[in-house]
């Protein structure tokens, strides 16, 4: 192999990606993406449910009054918790349960189809003796009104029962404060104190990203090799280098356009989760804190990035050389979606318990082990010789794949025609 | 003079096809060298083994004399029959990244670019994407990617094809130009008249095997058929009454008489003049086309 032609067709791979619209446009569209993906639902909940107007019959005539002053905390703590903007309250109309509660109940139905009441809300004795009480809406799919809504009427009901029981009401309240749970990683590089959701979504953060770029790169080399085949531009090339000069070339240079949009976003990253950095803008809720990326992650993530592309792009290089079109070659490939696949139905459980026996055996399966190994150091870095055999099998792996396509290549990409059959392609590994 | 490219019983199986069995040749510097055929004849097999793209099976490729070696790349020139570009790169860039893989720095190849997309007409094209330009155009840019780097030996596999008449002459001019010197091309065809008017050289092959080789002249008078033009006023009819004269064939405003091997052109001339008013009378060399027909007829009889 010459370095030269490599590098020469390294360079062209590469900026021929960069010059790509699709590449900025993907660099820029993920990260706004996942921020919307993020921050929009809170907005969302912020803004919309702003004052809501509920309607409330207390057939009890005790719950309505306390539920009103528990809503009013409520809201203000979640102004707090969410750094100001829009408060979210809600606005409590207590009904007199004089009336024949069929009218009542049809009047207040009305209210709210005609847009004057959000909600009901109906408190009945015998119904509140099992533990329930009613709440009609438009609407039933607004989780964080109706989360609220019942806690808040709990508490109440809670306390009503323990002053009936004989406790002293203010010996209650005192008891039953809330506790917010602070949850702290522990890891070889110290603690650090980190909110669950931001550990989570940190995890599932780089996961998501590993894998959809890994599997994205790999497919544009296999749609780089198509390309030149069908285009009939490889044999023109092949007059000046050859096969695997120009898969060295093709596989390098594709490499490093995933490599920059990888450094994009992670940068964008560290940069976004450095201490400090957020206050600059004021745009990110106070009290939310994004996890900080360990420098550690990261150089594991990038390698696992190499390891990764490397056993997809070869695989993806010996269909795209072996077929003539994409849809044969995309019959083949959606085999391929078996290895792709499976590192999903093995997220939840390695990251419910990174190190049960199912965890360690899958991350170090090779074929898996960029994805699965990359969750479990991210949430809970597994012991050393873990990590080493996974870098180890996967990079064995990643040689033979290595291998086996430059010995496809050199022969599949001059093959036009029909459809090679599998026996065909295992002879054209043991021509010389 | 050392060849500048030389096989020796070069023979390529598939299977049990033979593609190419047992072919020899010499492509002497400063001159063009046809390698005719029809289709499926082995052409582009042959090409293909000349430039390393598939190894043959027997048989032996030497170029300037000796084995083919990494760095011939550099020297060597191949327009593939099966060719492209890429569609998104200008045209600029793509004849840069040709000229870089055969060893050419983006810089020393800018102005010979320049040049060449003159000489073909289409500078204003430079900065434009390949995908823009018609299929002439792409041949005229692969043509120059071809031999920007200004190689001892071309290989065109079928370069003429999809190309329009003017752009066919273009191309013949150019060629025309390129060999000289230390310079050799090599060039297949299945159309007789383009080699005829081309070549220095040929090498006929039919089903794998060489049929006919050497220079074009020496066959051409090897091959010649006792034959003569004529234009002439008169009942025509009355030529085949002429002794000596076995056929007459139409041919572009007059006849073409084909004679009695022993027969002598002027003593037939001399009865057509009897009865006829001859305007025009010369002896003719047969076309390659002729020649190709009756030899691999002959080869496969």
């Amino acid at each position: 192999m010459r370095i030269s032609k490599v590098k020469t067709i390294t360079k062209r791979e590469y900026l021929a990606r960069l010059k790509s619209k699709g590449f900025w446009i993907s660099t820029i569209a993920l990260p706004v993406l996942m921020a919307a993906w993020a921050v929009v639902p809170g907005l969302m909940v912020a803004n919309t449910r702003a004052g809501q107007t509920l309607a409330v019959v207390d057939l009890t005539g005790r719950v309505a009054k306390p539920l009103a002053e528990q809503l009013d905390e409520w809201s203000k703590r979640s102004t707090d918790l969410l750094g100001g903007g829009q408060p979210v309250s809600f606005e409590l109309e207590i009904m007199p349960p004089g009336e024949d509660a069929d009218t009542l109940r049809q009047r207040l139905d009305r209210q709210v189809l005609d847009g004057e009441i959000d909600a009901w809300i109906w408190i009945d004795e015998d119904l509140l003796a099992e533990d329930r009480v009613e709440y009609h809406s438009e609407s039933v799919s607004n989780f964080i009104t109706q989360e609220v809504l019942g806690s808040a009427v709990s508490r109440v009901v809670r306390a009503i029962r323990l002053e009936e029981a004989g406790y002293d009401a203010d010996v209650v309240a005192e008891l039953s404060r809330s506790v917010d749970l602070e949850t702290i990683r522990l890891s070889e590089e110290g603690s650090e104190a980190e909110t669950g959701i931001g550990g989570f979504a940190l995890a599932f953060g780089l996961f998501m990203i590993l894998y959809m770029t890994t599997l994205i790169y790999g497919q544009q080399v296999m749609h780089g090799v198509l390309e030149e085949k069908s285009s009939r531009v490889v044999e023109v090339i092949l007059a000046a280098v050859q096969p695997v000069e120009l898969l060295a070339g093709k596989l390098l240079g594709i490499c490093l356009a995933g490599l920059t949009q990888l450094a994009i976003w992670i940068g964008t990253l560290v940069l976004l989760t450095a201490p400090g950095f957020m206050t600059l803008f004021a745009f990110m809720p106070a009290g939310v804190e994004l996890p900080t990326l360990a420098p550690s992650l990261v150089i594991h993530f990038f390698l696992f990035f190499l390891l990764g592309y490397f056993f997809y792009a070869t695989f993806y290089a010996m269909i795209g050389s072996a077929f003539n079109n994409s849809q044969d070659a995309q019959q083949m490939a959606s085999i391929g979606v078996i290895f792709v696949v499976a590192p999903w139905i093995f997220f939840l459980p390695v990251l419910n318990d990174p190190d049960s026996t199912v965890s360690v055996v899958t991350s170090l399966i090779p074929v898996f082990t960029p994805f699965l190994m990359l969750l479990r150091i991210a949430i809970k870095t597994p012991p050393a010789w873990q990590i080493a055999l996974g870098y180890l099998l996967t990079a064995l792996l990643c040689a033979a794949m290595i291998w086996l396509c430059a010995r496809i290549y050199r022969v599949g990409i001059l093959m036009y025609g029909k459809k090679p059959s599998l026996r065909e392609i295992v002879r054209w590994i043991r021509y010389a | 003079m050392t060849p500048s490219l030389e096989l020796k019983s070069v023979c390529k199986a598939y299977g049990n096809f033979v593609a190419v069995d047992n072919v020899s040749l010499v492509v002497e510097p400063g001159s063009i060298f046809g390698l005719l055929g029809p289709n499926g004849a082995g052409k582009t097999t042959t090409l293909r083994m000349i430039m390393d793209i598939i190894a043959p099976d027997s048989g032996e490729v030497l170029l300037y004399g000796r084995s083919r070696q990494p760095g011939d790349t550099e020297t060597v020139g191949y327009l593939p029959e099966e060719r492209g570009l890429y569609r998104k790169m200008t045209v600029v860039d793509h004849l840069a990244y040709f000229a870089e893989l055969h060893g050419m720095r983006r810089a020393e190849s800018l102005p010979k670019i320049e040049t060449w997309l003159g000489r073909v007409e289409l500078a204003s094209w430079a900065r434009r994407r390949v995908e823009e330009l018609s299929k002439g155009m792409q041949q005229k840019i692969q043509l120059i990617g071809t031999v920007l780097h200004e190689p001892d030996l071309l290989i065109l596999d079928e370069p003429f094809s999809g190309l329009d008449p003017i752009n066919q002459i273009l191309f013949k001019d150019l060629l025309e130009e390129y060999k000289s010197g230390s310079r050799a091309v090599i060039l297949s065809t299945h159309i007789m008249e383009q080699a005829e008017k081309l070549c220095d050289q040929i090498c006929l092959i039919s089903r794998g095997q060489s049929v006919l080789s050497g220079d074009l002249s020496t066959i051409k008078r090897e091959f010649g058929l006792n034959s003569y033009r004529l234009v002439a006023r008169g009942d025509l009819d009355r030529l085949s009454l002429v002794p000596g004269i076995t056929k007459v064939l139409p041919s572009n405003g007059g006849v073409r008489l084909l004679l009695e091997p022993e027969a002598k052109g002027s003593a037939v001339l001399g009865e057509i003049a009897q009865i006829l008013d001859v305007h025009e009378f010369h002896s003719e060399e047969p076309e390659l086309e002729e020649i190709f027909i009756r030899v691999v007829k002959d080869a496969h009889l």
